[in-house]
């Protein structure tokens, strides 16, 4: 124990701020969503991030929707996915991201979907601009039973010029970065399955 | 702009691919995951998630004639950062058994009766000192179908947001001196013991509840750290 100096007496023991700084703790350990995720939590148009307050976001509607495997190719049923997303002009509503006061006020950017029966989940939502630095993508991340943790991956756009120089995009094997990439089956229609293991597996980051 | 922060402990999370838990093999990468630098789109969030979707009452053990039927207690949840700093304001999704060990969820088969008065979920806001009570009802233990004698211990699950991306966290917390837990192959899939006690709620003394319920508390801590990243 330190001993409390003149210099310290009657002031507080120690400042809320510096103790924090001192003292850094573990985060807690994560444990699989399991097989019970109440429906409830999967909001109806909670999977819509086209409206928000009864308003319409700025930018083009497009579709995002796909089917999750497992690696027997068994779809996944109760399988709950989140997106998070900018909005048109590339903008996160959120304090840290420079631009947010700009950010459109009718877009909120997160979602949440939860396949069905034949493993399928669908998003409707509106066209991201790009991000400083990045090509315009869409953050997901998976959640289901036997997965201990959460699985993050990134969907990109075909056909954009911007995928070759994105930071994340790079950090991934030239071979398989084509699995980041939605096919566009029909205008403003997005394909992006989900492979958790084996053949075609999609990457997944480690953050 | 990218941004780099210190990798987590592997020794504090839990193993992908656990032993006598079937599903594991099937659904966790093969490759390794991929390390990459950090961009706004981890270090932004939904921390205002709660706008999108609807609250539910942290009173779930019912009143008078429905009051469910189980030992009941208050759950005096902490959400902290890695400085140790409250997060208030931040979404906590909860849900857990009921006293007889059954889920409301169409796949839970029926081993353990349905209790008409308890659901069993939560959804609150941390208060500014990322404070957060539950009343509820003590979960009951329940089997797992892998017919090897699997019974997972009382437990509570919760899906919590914090402010950013990286700090979306899904956990369980479990209750101290439960037999079941040592055998538990979630609990045990976390190699660390010091951080598998960490998930294992403080009994502590009742104080003014008029039913003597029992008083748990328990503290998260989520990724991420009071400062904001340095602006691009």
């Amino acid at each position: 124990m330190k001993k409390r100096t003149a210099a310290t007496r009657g002031k507080p023991a120690r400042k809320p701020g510096k103790s924090a700084a001192r003292q850094r703790l573990v985060p807690t350990g994560e444990a699989t969503i399991g097989p019970f995720f109440p429906p409830r939590y999967v909001d109806a148009g909670a999977n819509d991030l086209t409206q928000f307050d009864d308003h319409k976001a700025a930018g083009e509607v497009i579709e995002i929707f796909g089917v999750v495997r497992q690696e027997d190719g068994a779809p996944l049923d109760n399988l709950v996915v989140e997106i998070w997303q900018a909005d048109a002009k590339g903008i996160y509503r959120h304090p840290a991201d420079p631009r947010h006061r700009e950010a459109d006020s009718r877009f909120f950017g997160w979602g949440r979907a939860a396949t069905d029966r034949e493993g399928r989940y669908a998003f409707r939502t509106i066209r991201p601009g790009a991000p400083r630095g990045r090509a315009r993508h869409i953050n997901v991340m998976v959640m289901f039973s036997g997965l201990m943790r959460i699985l993050k991956t990134t969907m990109f756009f075909t056909g954009e010029g911007a995928n070759e120089a994105d930071p994340v995009c790079k950090a991934v094997p030239k071979a398989r970065r084509h699995l980041l990439v939605a096919r566009e089956e029909a205008h403003g229609r997005y394909r992006f399955d989900l492979k958790l293991r084996g053949e075609h597996e999609t990457p997944f980051f480690d953050d | 702009m990218t941004y780099q922060i210190p990798a987590r402990n592997e020794r504090t999370q839990p193993i992908r691919i656990v032993p006598g838990y079937p599903q594991t093999p099937w659904r966790n990468p093969k490759q390794p995951l991929i390390k990459r630098a950090l961009t706004l789109s981890e270090l932004t969030g939904p921390a205002e998630v709660a706008k999108r979707v609807k609250l539910l009452g942290g009173d779930i053990a019912g009143h008078g004639e429905r009051q469910a039927i189980g030992q009941l207690m208050h759950l005096r949840l902490r959400i902290v950062d890695e400085d140790g700093s409250p997060v208030g304001g931040t979404m906590v999704e909860i849900w857990q058994a009921n006293g007889a060990g059954r889920y409301i969820h169409p796949n839970d088969d029926e081993h353990a009766p349905v209790d008409q008065n308890f659901y069993g979920a939560a959804r609150l806001l941390t208060d500014d000192t990322g404070a957060i009570d539950l009343r509820t009802v003590k979960p009951g233990a329940y089997p797992v179908p892998t017919k090897d004698g699997w019974w997972r211990p009382p437990n509570i699950h919760f899906s919590l947001f914090g402010k950013v991306w990286l700090s979306r966290l899904v956990t369980q917390m479990y209750f101290p001196g439960e037999p079941l837990n040592g055998q538990d192959r979630i609990l045990n899939a976390v190699p660390d013991a010091q951080a598998r006690e960490r998930l294992v709620a403080r009994l502590v003394p009742p104080t003014g509840d008029p039913h003597n319920a029992l008083v748990f508390e328990h503290q998260i801590v989520l990724r991420g750290r009071k400062a904001t990243p340095a602006q691009p």
